[in-house]
């Protein structure tokens, strides 16, 4: 397969971008990869979380210099450290980097473990949607013995949530 | 400090050499490493030190603070992946904790304030994930988590944030690399959403055909889903390097293969001098050769063992003294040819 771009040398570089659910395919030569800055976007994360920012994301107006109430980190500073400096600044930088989290993991909101034991109520709360859906899987296949079990569950979660 | 995993073999054990579940967690109230001061890094460690009893019902665990540590142990432990090659740098305000058999490891103030790691023989993941998850809940009992209900466990870097999760595991590709499909095979997992790296982690270069491959996004799907995804990719990696394996075993190949095996074991067995790069090269080959049974009499887990030993930190260890460049080759070929001994 020859370079999509320079259409010379043979792609060797096969780059997949999913976001927001849309798939995108490029299959580059080395050099124009290099040259395009994709290849740079696997091997090194500090240039993308640099470059992100740089974009129109803001309206193409610089953002408004803002800094986090705790431990007073800055946008600016954030492009330099490539970290947050702490748990706070996930909420105060929150709108600008809901489309960095999904650009990086394809989502914005978490599927997984909730803390056992700070968060026990939330965990029932999580075990109830599941359930639910499940209980509406078992109906459309019309198993309702299974139903009626998970209706079961799904109430002793309830009372449990109210205490 | 006990058997280590490198020492034992597991499930799919003569491709997959171990499995790593690591979970990054940091407390709420502390800012992160990078950015805490003195006293607030302090406040972490003295947190941490309480953790061998959070999890005695689990396990036997030691706390180390790493400025207490020699730089040879620290060394030491980064070779056999117990801590990253940055944790073993500016070691004020760092620690680990590691339990008897070397399994599970927690290191304290890395770029996180946790990672906890636990590392298993051959491909385990799920079960390495259920001894992480474990010890996160046992930690959790005591400590107030930094986490976001919409957004998962908050981490220094964003592209932790999520489950904090990463699962990895190490494979031995030989075969694949000798038939030149190595390039293919991989660039193929890297569509899949994962990510290939080198045998020390981000950056490390690849040495005797071994690989990691890991997860590359950690939010928007369960921990189990995205193990399953990595767990049903590195089947079909260790596929093809089974078919490679057979292809090497082929009537019109046997010989050529057999003779690989021979030069190297003829090197390994006869240098006087010998780079960890080279060395790691040849004992690749000869750990193939012992897999297709083109070698008898060699002991798979020795040869496995002896790849982490002639690493620089565990030869000074074994000889005893800090060595001058020059002689680390002499002496790493000394202990390969004293091991190979059949």
């Amino acid at each position: 397969m020859l370079c999509e771009k320079c259409q010379k040398q043979a792609a060797s570089v096969h780059v997949t971008k999913i976001i927001n659910g849309q798939k995108t395919e490029m299959h580059l030569c080395q050099n124009c990869a290099q040259s395009l800055g994709e290849f740079d976007l696997n091997i090194d994360l500090p240039n993308f979380f640099a470059s992100f920012f740089d974009h129109s994301h803001f309206g193409g107006q610089i953002a408004q210099p803002k800094a986090c109430p705790a431990c007073k980190l800055t946008l600016e500073d954030f492009r330099q450290l490539n970290q947050f400096g702490c748990s706070e600044c996930y909420h105060t930088f929150r709108k600008e980097i809901e489309p960095l989290l999904r650009r990086l993991h394809g989502s914005s909101s978490h599927e997984g473990k909730i803390p056992a034991h700070a968060y026990a109520s939330l965990s029932i709360e999580r075990q109830i949607k599941m359930l639910r859906e499940k209980l509406q899987q078992v109906i459309s296949i019309e198993n309702y013995e299974e139903a009626a079990r998970i209706r079961d569950q799904i109430r002793a979660l309830e009372r449990q949530a109210q205490g | 400090m006990g058997e280590s995993w490198i020492k034992k073999d597991g499930p799919e054990g003569d491709i997959v050499l171990g499995t790593r579940i690591r979970l990054a967690r940091n407390f709420a109230e502390i800012p992160f490493p990078a950015v805490a001061n003195r006293e607030q890094a302090r406040q972490v460690l003295q947190q941490a030190k309480q953790f061998p009893s959070s999890l005695r019902q689990l396990t036997n665990v030691k706390f180390y603070e790493l400025a207490e540590v020699e730089e040879l142990e620290r060394q030491i432990l980064m070779e056999k992946h117990l801590i990253s090659p940055e944790h073993t740098q500016n070691t004020n305000g760092k620690g680990v904790i590691i339990s008897e058999h070397e399994d599970i490891s927690i290191m304290v103030n890395e770029e996180d304030h946790l990672r906890i790691q636990v590392l298993f023989p051959g491909l385990q993941l799920k079960k390495a994930w259920e001894l992480a998850n474990q010890v996160d809940d046992l930690i959790e009992a005591n400590v107030k988590y930094a986490f976001d209900p919409d957004i998962g466990y908050l981490t220094a870097c964003p592209s932790n944030v999520g489950t904090g999760m990463r699962g990895s595991v190490m494979l031995h590709l030989p075969a694949l690399a000798r038939i030149n499909q190595l390039g293919n095979v991989l660039r193929s997992v890297s569509h899949f959403g994962l990510v290939v790296r080198g045998l020390y982690g981000e950056g490390s270069e690849s040495f005797g055909n071994i690989y990691q491959i890991s997860n590359q996004i950690s939010l928007g799907h369960s921990e189990l889903d995205m193990l399953d995804h990595l767990a049903k990719v590195a089947e079909q990696v260790i596929n093809s390097e089974r078919q490679a394996r057979q292809y090497l075993l082929q009537e019109q190949n046997r010989t050529a293969s057999e003779d690989q095996v021979y030069r190297a074991y003829g090197i390994l067995t006869n240098a006087r001098l010998i780079t960890t790069k080279e060395a790691l090269k040849l004992l690749s080959t000869i750990l193939l050769g012992i897999d297709l049974a083109l070698i008898p009499d060699l002991e798979r887990c020795s040869v496995k063992e002896l790849m982490v030993e002639i690493r620089e930190a565990h030869l000074q260890k074994i000889m005893g003294q800090s060595l001058p460049p020059e002689e680390r080759d002499r002496l790493r070929a000394s202990l390969i040819r004293e091991r190979l001994k059949r």
